[in-house]
């Protein structure tokens, strides 16, 4: 939510179980930025849940037929939205295109004219491919093309193709679509998505004369009916925001990703770790979007390194992620030199955990500067025996040296100390007063924030913490 | 691995303390890579340098931060080429107390530890 309203700009954003409804007036571009969400819809209605009476099926199917029928101008004009966005797109691509083979000179001949960037791609003496280099050029051609694109527009220039003409002549009769339906809640013990769809689906027929076809259709419609509302949609985009076209391999969702790193408190400058980065999608998202930080990536896997490796060359982000072949348990970095740490803590389930969760913490907050964060993706256990170590008030100082305890008491004035345990009281859940008795989880590491995300099919834990002084060594 | 990494990492060898720092470093592969210049992270940087470990590992470095060097260009322009630049890709890390040497491959340093090296 809170991307949508920094990158959008937009205006009545509302957020209801799982999906966030916004306004906005940005052009594709920008839309296409957007990093925390999967998917992204343009929105034709939006209307309190049809209500499923047990009386006779025949009601609801007319209810359903309603959302088609009731005010056709609303589909018209999110059809005609959708045709201008995509034809945005469907010029730059044609655009880019057309470029390719002045650039495919260029590259040839050396072209002394080209614009700067150009030329220090040219003079890299890596042994980069040459589609590679071709799709950089391309990159930074369209870029500049996006600008240009607005004004033509405006003046009608002669750029028009043979794409955005054929996309012109049909007029919205000659539309083919598909229905996609989902259905939960009261809805779908009366209805099956099938049987929806194809209500759906006839009253459109009927109402625009467009046809329906299921294998490749210009137009999907994607219907979510359940207990608190009824929505209908077209996705903006063909392909899911949530695939990342600078990611050739993920390992944790890109969506997730890009959350944890945003929670971190990224700065320029920053020296951020992740110590079990797998594929190093984390990282990529993090370089996406904060460019000017240092960024160490470790994992103790060989195919793993040599994925990220790869992640990373072809995300062109080798120069600002570097990999090291580390244990989390064993990190070989000064006390207090990272500023930032991300990790995915491995479920169990893909691979094994070789140490127990709180040796891998405290190597985490030993290198960690004071005042840095780390967020971390746990699992349902680990969290759980998190939250169990907090409540009870053992600090698991299993391992290192034992003066922590005693340290942290000389260290703190007593008004320091309540006030530590108040934040410990506030962001956990236990309700148990209490100044002394509650220490976090691992020493000085006090918890932030927490928020239950899900994985697809299972459910998981963003948790931030932050280091509130040293260990006393 | 850059010489910015390098200037990080430090032994874990038992028993070995701080005394495994600074890793003394045998390359056999290098390559210079053409990073983009900006000076804003490269200052930022500068404060964190262990300025004793770089001039071993490097041959060309300046004995040490001077006064006002982040505004110095051809100050800045000097360490980003060191620090970010020159990237080893084969060789090898080895600990100045133990002598256990680590090997970098690839870029890639592996400084895994067996159980008995490790200090617990």
């Amino acid at each position: 939510m809170r991307e949508v309203r920094v990158r959008l700009a937009a205006t009545q954003v509302e957020y209801i179980s799982g999906k966030v409804f916004f306004t906005t007036c940005s052009d594709l571009n920008m839309l296409k930025k957007l990093k925390s969400a999967e998917r992204l819809f343009l929105l034709i209605k939006k209307q309190f849940p049809l209500k499923v009476s047990s009386v006779s099926k025949g009601n609801i199917f007319n209810e359903m037929q309603r959302l088609v029928n009731d005010g056709p101008e609303s589909w018209l004009s999110a059809i005609s939205i959708w045709k201008n966005l995509l034809e945005l797109d469907a010029k730059k691509d044609k655009l880019s295109q057309r470029d390719a083979n002045p650039l495919k000179r260029k590259v040839g001949e050396n072209d002394v004219s080209n614009p700067k960037k150009l030329k220090t791609e040219q003079m890299q003496e890596l042994q980069e491919s040459r589609e590679c280099r071709l799709e950089k050029q391309m990159e930074e051609e369209t870029a500049e093309q996006g600008d240009f694109l607005m004004n033509r527009e405006k003046s009608q220039e002669a750029f028009q193709n043979e794409v955005v003409k054929a996309a012109d002549d049909p007029s919205q009769k000659d539309l083919t679509f598909r229905v996609s339906c989902r259905c939960s809640g009261a809805i779908a013990k009366t209805f099956t998505a099938q049987e929806v769809g194809r209500v759906i689906g006839i009253a459109l027929m009927k109402q625009f004369g467009w046809k329906a076809d299921l294998r490749n259709p210009n137009l999907e419609i994607f219907i979510h009916l359940n207990d608190i509302y009824s929505v209908v949609g077209i996705p903006v985009f063909r392909v899911p925001l949530a695939s990342r076209a600078y990611i050739k391999t993920t390992g944790l969702r890109s969506t997730i990703a890009w959350a944890m790193a945003s929670l971190a408190e990224i700065k320029a400058g920053a020296f951020v770790l992740d110590p079990m980065c797998g594929l190093g999608t984390i990282l990529l998202e993090a370089a996406k979007e904060w460019p000017d930080v240092y960024y160490v990536g470790a994992d103790v896997s060989d195919s793993q390194l040599l994925g990220a490796y790869d992640n990373l060359k072809a995300a062109g982000l080798q120069d600002k992620i570097e990999l090291l072949k580390v244990s989390v348990t064993e990190l070989p970095l000064p006390s207090e030199s990272v500023d930032v740490i991300i990790s995915d803590i491995p479920f169990g389930k893909k691979f094994k955990l070789g140490k127990d969760i709180k040796n891998i913490l405290q190597e985490m907050e030993r290198v960690l500067h004071v005042g840095g964060t780390i967020v971390l993706l746990l699992n349902n256990d680990h969290h759980r025996r998190l939250q169990d170590c907090e409540q009870s008030g053992i600090p698991l100082n299993s391992k290192g040296s034992p003066t922590d305890e005693p340290g942290i008491e000389e260290c703190m004035s007593p008004r320091e100390k309540t006030d530590l345990s108040d934040t410990v009281s506030s962001s956990s859940e236990a309700s148990s007063q209490g100044g002394l008795d509650k220490m976090p989880p691992v020493g000085s590491l006090v918890p932030v924030e927490c928020y239950q995300v899900s994985l697809g099919r299972t459910e998981a834990f963003i948790c931030k913490y932050r280091k509130s002084h040293s260990l006393g060594l | 691995m850059k010489l910015l990494t390098h200037n990080l990492l430090s032994s874990h060898v038992r028993g070995v303390g701080s005394r495994g720092f600074p890793l003394r470093l045998q390359a056999t592969e290098v390559r210079i890579n053409p990073v983009e210049f900006n000076p804003d992270f490269v200052a930022r940087m500068i404060p964190k340098v262990e300025w004793a470990a770089l001039l071993e590992a490097a041959d060309t470095v300046p004995k040490g931060p001077i006064e006002g060097y982040e505004h110095d260009e051809k100050f800045l322009r000097q360490m980003h080429h060191v620090l970010l630049e020159v990237d080893v890709l084969e060789g090898t890390l080895q600990c100045p107390e133990s002598g256990r040497l680590f090997p970098i491959s690839r870029g890639i340093p592996n400084m895994l530890l067996s159980d008995e090296e490790t200090e617990t």
